[in-house]
């Protein structure tokens, strides 16, 4: 029987604090270190290995020396971009380590007549074939799902396996309802082995003609909320997938670098001066030594300024009483005295989205259509043509007009500028 | 009057029933609109009977048709037969016309005045309403005229829609044609609970082919197709009330559900099907309750102990932001599809509670909170609805939140658009509240009875109308219009010729 390790959303790079970095990097060797131990056949990781194309060279540095000993033993890692490592023009640090032999990127294909053909890369060991879509930013791989050929991928035989990095809808957990995502039923159907990226918690699931799509989840943090939910249990890790002709057992292997302690502190009720005593009285009594803790400050102050309750003082405090480090979400946290426009989300888009609705009233505009909630989406909707990046074969010149054709239809404009 | 086509005089009757002599050699139908013009304005009449007229004794007239038949005198003929025969329309003034002014006729037009039938022209005063839902042209007799028909989405919507037929009379190629126009305007989110699969276009032309199917339409279904979604709902999205009016429970199982709930809060079907034991439910009580959800839900219990879904829309595991999704894209003006023609009726009227219920409750804060004027109008199209909306089935169930909507909906922008072959079924109290009814053809007597007898016009003598209206041709009676309006639907396959979607950009792969 084969085994493969699946890993995720590395994010190497993603935590700046040396503390945190080198848990990052620590989680990162220890899932390597486990896929030696079981003489894994091929390790797949599906996208965000880095947390930006162009990642923090440090970080890199550690992250690519330990990928050498792997490679070195022999076992070789096929990886696809992420949202966070990609590149248009194919200049990211995933390219260079594609380049220099260390990695292999599985996504091969090209677009023939209005389709996506995607070819298969076939383990050289265990013959399993691989292919599937990388990601893009916000979202926009999936205009290749749209085009994508799934009719012949599917008359492929043998041990396939499709790797992407995009949320499927039918498996998104709750608190990323508003996460951007593709339906289950773009992918081809019938594959052994679906490898997912960029949903950042474990999570299985089967559908009809799907049997097993997967996604290991993040290794350690790429966000904030990536601490949260360790320190709320969430099991961070990785899978091994046992196979021969077909899938004989998945298996997840927990990656555990520290112990968390996670502390939510209500200030409702309570003014700034009240709330800042009780809170650091309260701290004052965890356990924090060796642990990496997460405070969230919540609630409405009935007094006081938010600033009162100062996240440089929590974290020195737990500092000083042997925490590895403190992380420190006031998101949501206000005053009843000084009201700021303060939102919480789960992704970027939805922080935006939500901005844009809190912000729009501030706005005086006469024009209906600018206001409110409709002048919100038309905001969203700008925003998501002017990010649009320039495209390989594209000229700046039709770059530009392309933006602003779309611009000026987002815009309902098409008459003043015909 | 210039060059004025006269097809008929007014020679008697009363205010519901004026009496024409139709011209020879012209033909009135049923259902034609006549204009009568007078003193700058118009009154549209519309025919509803028809009968023979003749000045010659009816033993006479026996007489000469028993001579021709018989032989004695085939060549016998009427003296100027075109003043002595001919046929008498009985009309009702529909609508009195002055420029843009169009108001009910309180008076009889002129006795003896000419009548000629209506043209586009006189019609002009059916301009295209802000936030236009297309219905049809209208229609006069069987002609149709090149007047588009138009109603105010956000008002009919709001209001309700009933739209009551016998089969095949085209019920869902009027709702494909609405919903067609209302794609690209994102004041109204639309919920389509799709029985039959005959609304997206799996095997042929459907809303699916609009330009901006890809942006405003999102379809659900257990066996989707490639870019569309898995109707696939997680247990814990359910909640007791969801069930409520829905599916059928004792009071002792209804307290059972009540106190699972309580106990295991979101999780409460999963320890149903587990047999988790509480106290204060007997355990017979359980296993009932487990029989049940199997049959509406299809979940049980397999012999590794893991919960299972035969019909795989109930999930333990996926499906946990599908409701959340579908009102999100409802709430930004999308419309969507589920489609549910692979589930049991109770199955499928509990998905469309789940969704329902979300929405109907996000939009009562939304009013609370003042923000209710910025959102679309949502409405849900419910085939057969006397499945939730019949008078037997709330006495026997309860009210249920399709109820609710009929009753409270227009309150908070929600409406509801049901389509029937029993428009009887449905409690007048209901009735009431759905204030546009798009009338096609019925056979039955009783539902055309209960059809008039609900209509915000006075339909009182069209009901031989309503039993000669062809497929596609159907009367709008609302209270957003000034009169009953005869319409031709146009077949939905035609009337999206030339707006299908255009090919896509091309698309350069970065792997």
């Amino acid at each position: 029987m084969y085994k493969f390790a699946h890993i995720s959303d590395c994010h190497i790079g993603a935590n700046r604090e040396p503390a945190l970095e080198s848990l990052e990097l620590a989680a990162f060797a220890k899932a390597l270190d486990i896929c030696i131990q079981e003489k894994v056949d091929f390790i797949l990781i599906t996208g965000d290995l880095f947390h930006a194309n162009i990642p923090d060279m440090r970080a890199a540095n550690e992250a690519v020396k330990k990928m050498k000993e792997v490679r070195d033993k022999g076992i070789p890692i096929y990886v696809i971009y992420g949202s966070h490592d990609y590149s248009p023009n194919q200049t990211s640090m995933i390219d260079i380590l594609d380049s220099a032999g260390l990695i292999k990127k599985i996504v091969k294909g090209k677009v023939v007549e209005g389709k996506l053909k995607l070819e298969f890369f076939e383990d050289p060991k265990t013959k399993a074939k691989l292919t599937g879509i990388s990601a893009r930013k916000v979202g926009l791989e999936k205009n290749y799902f749209e085009i994508l050929d799934r009719e012949t991928l599917e008359k492929e035989r043998g041990f396939r396996i499709f790797a992407f990095h995009s949320a499927v809808s039918e498996l998104k957990p709750e608190f990323l309802a508003e996460m951007e995502a593709i339906p289950v039923s773009f992918l081809p159907k019938g594959f052994e082995y679906y490898a997912g990226g960029h949903i950042h918690q474990y999570c299985e699931a089967g559908f009809p003609n799907y049997e097993r799509i997967a996604y290991p989840g993040t290794l350690f943090a790429g966000y904030p909320r990536d601490f949260e939910q360790s320190a709320k249990g969430v099991k961070r890790g990785f899978l091994i997938v046992y196979f021969e002709d077909k899938v004989k057992d998945v298996r997840f292997h927990e990656v555990k670098v520290c112990d968390y302690v996670y502390f939510e502190y209500d200030v409702t009720n309570k003014n700034s001066v009240q709330a800042r005593t009780d809170l650091l009285e309260k701290l004052g009594k965890l356990d924090v030594q060796g642990k990496l803790v997460i405070v969230k400050v919540k609630g409405e102050l009935s007094g006081g300024k938010t600033s009162d309750i100062s996240a440089s003082e929590i974290r020195s405090r737990l500092i000083e009483k042997g925490a590895i480090n403190v992380i420190v979400n006031r998101y949501g946290l206000t005053s009843k005295e000084y009201a700021a426009i303060k939102v919480m989300g789960e992704d970027i888009q939805t922080i935006e989205n939500k901005l844009l609705r809190e912000n729009i009233g501030k706005v005086k505009v006469s024009n209906e259509e600018l206001k409110g909630e409709k002048g919100a989406k038309l905001a969203s909707d700008l925003l998501r043509i002017l990010r649009q990046e320039q495209k390989l074969s594209e000229s700046k010149k039709d770059y530009t007009e392309r933006i602003q054709k779309m611009a000026v239809e987002i815009l309902g404009l098409e008459e003043v500028f015909k | 009057m210039e060059e004025m086509e006269i097809v008929g005089q007014i020679v008697g009757g009363k205010t519901a029933k004026i009496l024409i002599r139709e011209k020879s050699g012209k033909k009135i139908e049923l259902g034609d609109l006549l204009v009568v013009e007078e003193n700058g304005a118009l009154i549209i009449l519309q025919v509803y009977d028809l009968a023979y007229g003749s000045q010659i004794p009816q033993s006479m007239r026996e007489l000469i048709a028993g001579l021709k038949l018989e032989g004695y005198g085939t060549e016998l003929t009427f003296l100027e037969p075109q003043l002595r025969n001919y046929v008498i329309a009985e009309v009702k003034a529909i609508a009195r016309v002055e420029g843009n002014d169009v108001r009910i006729p309180k008076s009889l037009p002129s006795f003896f005045s000419p009548l000629r039938h209506v043209t586009e022209k006189d019609l002009s005063f059916l301009t295209k309403p802000p936030n236009p839902v297309y219905i049809g042209k209208v229609r006069s007799g069987s002609k149709v005229l090149n007047v588009d028909v138009f109603l105010n989405g956000v008002d009919v919507f709001t209001h309700h829609i009933v739209i009551p037929a016998t089969t095949g009379r085209g019920k869902s190629n009027l709702v494909k044609v609405m919903l067609w126009s209302i794609l690209d305007q994102p004041d109204f989110g639309v919920l389509v609970l799709d029985p039959h699969d005959e609304y997206y276009g799996r095997h042929g032309k459907g809303l699916k082919d609009h330009p901006k199917a890809k942006e405003n339409l999102l379809y659900y279904s257990s066996t989707p197709l490639a870019g569309t979604n898995t109707l696939i709902v997680n247990l814990r999205s359910i909640m007791p009330w969801h069930f409520q009016g829905i599916v059928s429970f004792t009071d002792a199982q209804w307290d059972a559900i009540r106190r699972y709930h309580n106990t295991f809060h979101e999780q409460w079907i999963e320890n149903i099907v587990r047999g988790t034991e509480i106290n204060g439910v007997a355990p017979r009580t359980l296993e009932v309750l487990q029989r049940k959800l199997d049959n509406v839900l299809g979940v049980y219990l397999d012999d590794a102990g893991n919960i299972q879904c035969r019909n795989r829309v109930f999930s333990e595991t996926a499906g946990t932001t599908t409701t959340r999704d579908i009102a999100n894209a409802l709430e930004a003006g999308k419309k969507v599809i589920v489609d549910t023609s692979k589930l049991s009726d109770e199955a499928e009227l509990l998905i469309g509670s789940i969704v329902a219920s979300e929405i109907f409750y996000r939009y009562q804060s939304y009013k609370s909170e003042g923000k209710l004027d910025e959102k679309p109008v949502v409405s849900i199209v419910i085939e057969e609805a006397p499945r939730v909306l019949g008078g037997d089935v709330l006495a026997s169930l309860g009210e249920n939140i399709y109820s609710t909507i009929a009753r409270e909906g227009r309150k908070f922008k929600v409406g509801l658009i049901a389509i029937t072959q029993l428009i009887s079924l449905i409690p007048k109290t209901i009735l009431a509240n759905m204030n546009t009814k798009i009338i096609l053809g019925n056979e039955i007597a009783v539902e055309r009875r209960a059809v008039i007898d609900s209509a915000a016009q006075d339909l009182s003598e069209d009901d031989r109308t309503i039993a000669s209206l062809d497929k596609g041709e159907a009367i709008i009676s609302s209270s957003f219009t000034k009169f009953a309006v005869p319409v031709q639907i146009p077949l939905f396959e035609k009337y999206i010729e030339g707006s299908e979607k255009k090919s896509r950009e091309e698309v350069v792969f970065v792997g």
